[in-house]
């Protein structure tokens, strides 16, 4: 029972105070030990919780045990290969450092490293974490570990040290963002070493399409990339396609790309471009090698190849955010210099799988020698034809699939639409592919941010109509939606996309966090330079920036000054307060020990105006000795000092 | 917040920088070197959290300094009094310290040489009185070198000293030590009366010999001590400088504890020194100690 008499005990000594800071310091790093290491631990804390002074055999069992859940937590992860090797190293730092601490813990003696490790073992722990949940977690420890400091030093009650530490810390914060806004920082980005990622798989795309019942995916609000484009506006909804992988060889159930080898080494063929758009994606795991760019991609982003399809990949597959800066073109004309593989590749179809689509094809071909008005007469051919846009459409007869889709079923989503569109173009005489990706959705838009989710995978077209490739969006073919998937898309049967109040909060709760994110989390030189050359360019900019920093400033010094007074426990002598200080500045000073009738008395003396002292000793005696603490008399005294005061001044 | 306050709260701060000095504490050294190795880690891998962290470290280290100005800069310290200090023995000294400021004033020290007083916090307005316990070594004047108030408000890297020029000045008697009084008289020819002429009760003042309680009066609980003759009319008491003892350092304590021993009996005496006689009636016992402490 010694050891609940001891909880239930809440002196703060100096050893309680370093428990308390070790507890909050640990908190994090216990979520990434491994469980040898988590299982020593606890040890360590039963042992604690005893309170039993530990004899030497005990210190040396312990130590032992810590040895041992060192090396049962990184056996098997010695991998000297790339940059793993600072995470193993950073590990195995923070397992030392725990079983140091621990020991000298257990002794319950304080020394020097005791007192210092709490400060080391987070800054070891901010090399695994990097989120909006770990920078307030950072926020919080640092106010933690500074009120514990000052409650050390001052020794004083729990709430003048909590006032104190919220005080320091408010006058600290003005430093904090001045240097974080300015302190210079290098080019590269975030690194991440190879620390823990998020595992979670995103889907959607996956560089194949398929046809039969495999592309029959839930559509799923869980974010696949946010972007945030220069600029307060994003582009209009018609120019959000974020290019994924561009397949050419039907395979019946699915389509497919060309061979790696056929693209590599043959650079993007730009004729023309306009309108320039630069964004930043966080991209988060996908599993894949993809990055998506809008269309069409001006550069690869730094680490990562861009191909002659504009298909931009990394060499590994992605299994932690990706936070990427990109250029791409809205207007554009490109696939002049076409590869012969290319062209051939898109162009190929069999005419026997789709026999009823060909004569159809060819019949148009006849009538319309010339490519660019053939074009308009194939995708005029496809509102014509009655089509409706489902989720849940019924399995198409994969042998013929385009007949199947365009002239007996009529159903189907992106993939079909897309599919149909580019072998009927093929039969008809125009080279044609699909492409894979995203389409965002402005409707998932805030200011200049835009949230692309796995239910934006999409699928379109692009057909080669004199010299150029042009994107044609094949599910703008549907003349309706299927009500399932309207219910589906929308969420209910509301039938708009109109988003409800809390879609709304989400939705701006999402633009803060990737605020937070994009000008605290991954505030980089390239922020920073983009601040600096906006503060340059506008002075509108620049009066708002000081105007902000100036407000920063001046709150933080009204909270200090607030704060700096130790509050007022005696509510009579706290309407005295104002009172006590004229007469001081007047050179009447309160002697210590002197009542305060007294002190008023030989200041009426001594000051050439009286301004009703008098008056206000006599209501301070009433209220205070007389009983007549009523709110009415207080309003008395107040209304008395107030006119006192200024009347001094 | 007005102008005026603002003005008042950085002319304060000012002023207080004069006044106080800082010396780095290990633990800076230790700030600097987390800086760094935190600066490394944020630099090398743009760790935006750890550039957090780093900053308000940095922050709150430099912000340390206006803390611990303001904390101990307004504090006003005069020496007090001392008790009677003696060589060897300890004794106690008392300052006065005062905080004009409106805000308390945290972890404050009283330093002075070697010694030292924790003072604590001191409140708003308010005035307290350190008793510093000094143990001098020898007699004649005590000057301590150096008096401050320190404080490591708040976070211990920098301590923040505050001197102050009225510094400890008093004097040390000599240590009282020697043949007792009464032991003296037994010897002294001049003693009047027989040691068994019974005089009376008087009070026990707790200093006197067991031997001389009269027991049946603290039986009644009013304790009192029998008085003899020899005792109460003895003739004036004439101390010898020369005859007190072996050397000059050994005459003065066997003199210091006679004139204690006399003031406490209420006894005048006098002291026959090498230049002058002393008169305890004329002099006064301070005097007289003062005489025997810078001799």
């Amino acid at each position: 029972m010694r050891f609940l008499k001891r909880l239930h005990s809440t002196e703060p000594t100096a050893l309680r105070m370093l428990d308390l800071a070790y507890l909050v310091i640990l908190l994090p790093l216990l979520l990434i030990i491994k469980l040898p290491m988590l299982l020593y631990t606890l040890l360590v804390f039963a042992l604690l919780f005893m309170g039993k002074k530990p004899t030497m055999a005990t210190q040396v069992t312990v130590a032992l045990v810590g040895l041992v859940a060192i090396y049962l937590s990184l056996y098997g992860a010695f991998n000297f290969t790339g940059l793993s090797r600072l995470s193993l190293f950073v590990e195995l730092l923070v397992y030392l450092l725990i079983l140091a601490v621990t020991l000298q813990r257990l002794t319950r003696q304080i020394n020097f490293y005791l007192i210092v490790s709490p400060i080391l073992l987070m800054a070891l722990s901010l090399f695994f974490f990097h989120s909006i949940t770990m920078l307030l977690y950072v926020v919080f420890e640092i106010f933690i570990l500074l009120w514990l400091i000052l409650a050390w030093r001052m020794q004083g009650s729990f709430r003048e040290t909590l006032r104190m530490a919220a005080l320091y810390f408010v006058a600290s914060l003005p430093w904090v963002i001045l240097l974080f806004i300015f302190f210079p920082r290098i080019s590269f980005e975030h690194a991440s070493y190879g620390f823990r990622g998020d595992t979670v798989r995103r889907m959607g795309h996956d560089g194949t399409m398929y046809l039969d019942n495999k592309a029959l995916l839930v559509p799923s609000n869980r974010i696949v990339m946010e972007v945030g484009f220069e600029g307060k506006k994003i582009p209009p909804d018609s120019a959000l396609y974020f290019r994924g992988s561009v397949l050419y060889t039907d395979k019946k159930n699915h389509w497919e790309p060309l061979p790696e080898k056929v693209l590599k080494g043959h650079k993007p063929d730009y004729q023309t471009v306009n309108d320039f758009i630069v964004y930043k994606v966080t991209l988060y795991p996908t599993q894949k090698r993809w990055l998506y760019l809008l269309d069409l991609p001006f550069e690869a982003p730094e680490g990562a190849s861009i191909d002659a399809d504009f298909v931009t990949t990394l060499k590994k597959k992605i299994e932690e955010p990706q936070h990427y800066e990109a250029t791409s073109v809205l207007k554009y004309r490109y696939g002049k210099k076409l590869l012969p593989e290319v062209r051939e590749a898109a162009t190929r179809f069999d005419p026997s799988r789709n026999p009823r689509s060909y004569a159809l094809a060819q019949t148009i071909a006849e009538h319309y020698p010339d490519i660019s008005k053939r074009a308009d007469a194939v995708t005029a051919f496809f509102r014509e034809q009655n089509l409706t846009y489902s989720l849940r459409p019924e399995p198409l007869d994969l042998n013929h699939t385009t007949d199947s889709f365009l002239l007996d079923k009529r159903t189907g989503y992106c993939v079909h639409f897309a599919a149909a569109f580019v072998t009927f173009a093929r039969m008809a005489g125009i080279p044609a592919r699909v492409v894979t990706g995203y389409k965002g959705d402005a409707v998932n838009s805030v200011e200049n941010y835009l949230i692309v989710k796995e239910r934006d995978a999409h699928a379109w077209a692009e057909i080669l109509v004199d010299g150029s490739w042009r994107r044609i969006e094949t599910t703008a073919f549907a003349k309706t939606i299927a009500e399932d998937t309207r219910r589906l898309l929308l969420g209910d049967s509301r039938g708009s996309k109109e988003r409800t109040f809390l879609e709304k909060v989400d939705l701006y709760l999402m633009y803060a966090k990737y605020q937070v994110e994009t000008w605290i989390l991954h505030y980089s030189h390239f922020r920073q330079m983009q601040l600096l050359d906006e503060i340059k360019k506008s002075p509108t900019f620049l009066l708002k920036f000081l105007a902000v920093l100036l407000a920063v400033i001046l709150l933080s010094i009204a909270v200090v000054l607030y704060l700096r007074r130790p509050p007022c426990s005696d509510r009579v002598l706290c309407m005295m307060r104002p009172m006590i200080e004229a007469l001081r500045k007047k050179g009447c000073v309160r002697r210590e020990g002197e009542t305060m009738h007294a002190f008023l008395t030989r200041c009426h003396g001594e000051l050439s105006s009286s301004c009703g002292i008098e008056m206000i000793d006599r209501l301070y005696e009433s209220i205070r000795y007389g009983g007549e603490i009523s709110e009415k008399r207080g309003k008395e005294l107040r209304e008395a000092i107030r006119r006192c005061v200024r009347e001094i001044k | 917040m007005p102008d005026g306050s603002k003005m008042h709260f950085f002319r304060t701060l000012a002023r207080t920088r004069k006044r106080v000095r800082q010396r780095a504490t290990r633990f800076s050294l230790l700030v600097v070197v987390l800086l760094f190795g935190l600066f490394l880690e944020a630099y090398m891998h743009n760790f935006n959290l750890v550039y957090i962290t780093l900053f308000f470290i940095f922050a709150t280290a430099f912000s340390a300094g206006a803390f611990g100005l303001l904390n101990i800069g307004r504090l006003e310290v005069t020496f007090d009094h001392c008790e009677r200090l003696f060589a060897g023995l300890e004794g106690r000294c008392f300052f006065r310290i005062v905080n004009p400021a409106d805000t308390t004033a945290w972890a404050i020290r009283l330093h002075c040489d070697e010694r030292v007083v924790e003072v604590g916090r001191i409140d708003a307005h308010r005035t307290v009185r350190a008793a510093l316990n000094i143990t001098p070594q020898k007699r004649g004047q005590l000057r301590c070198a150096s008096c401050s108030l320190q404080s490591l408000f708040p976070l211990s890297t920098v301590r923040f000293v505050l001197a102050f020029d009225r510094c400890l000045d008093t004097l040390v008697y000599p240590k009282p030590e020697g043949e007792a009084l009464q032991a003296f008289l037994m010897r002294q020819k001049s003693a009047f009366g027989d040691e068994k002429d019974f005089d009376g009760l008087r009070s026990y003042s707790g200093a006197e010999s067991l031997s001389r309680i009269h027991w049946p009066s603290v039986a009644k609980g009013e304790p009192a001590v029998k008085s003899f003759e020899y005792e109460g009319r003895m003739e004036k008491l004439e101390f010898d400088f020369y005859r007190a003892g072996e050397n000059d350092e050994a005459r003065l304590s066997q003199l210091c504890l006679w004139v204690l021993e006399c003031e406490r009996l209420g006894e005048p005496f006098a002291i026959r020194m090498p230049q002058k006689r002393l008169y305890s009636e004329r002099e006064g016992i301070d005097a007289i100690l003062e005489t025997l402490a810078l001799y």
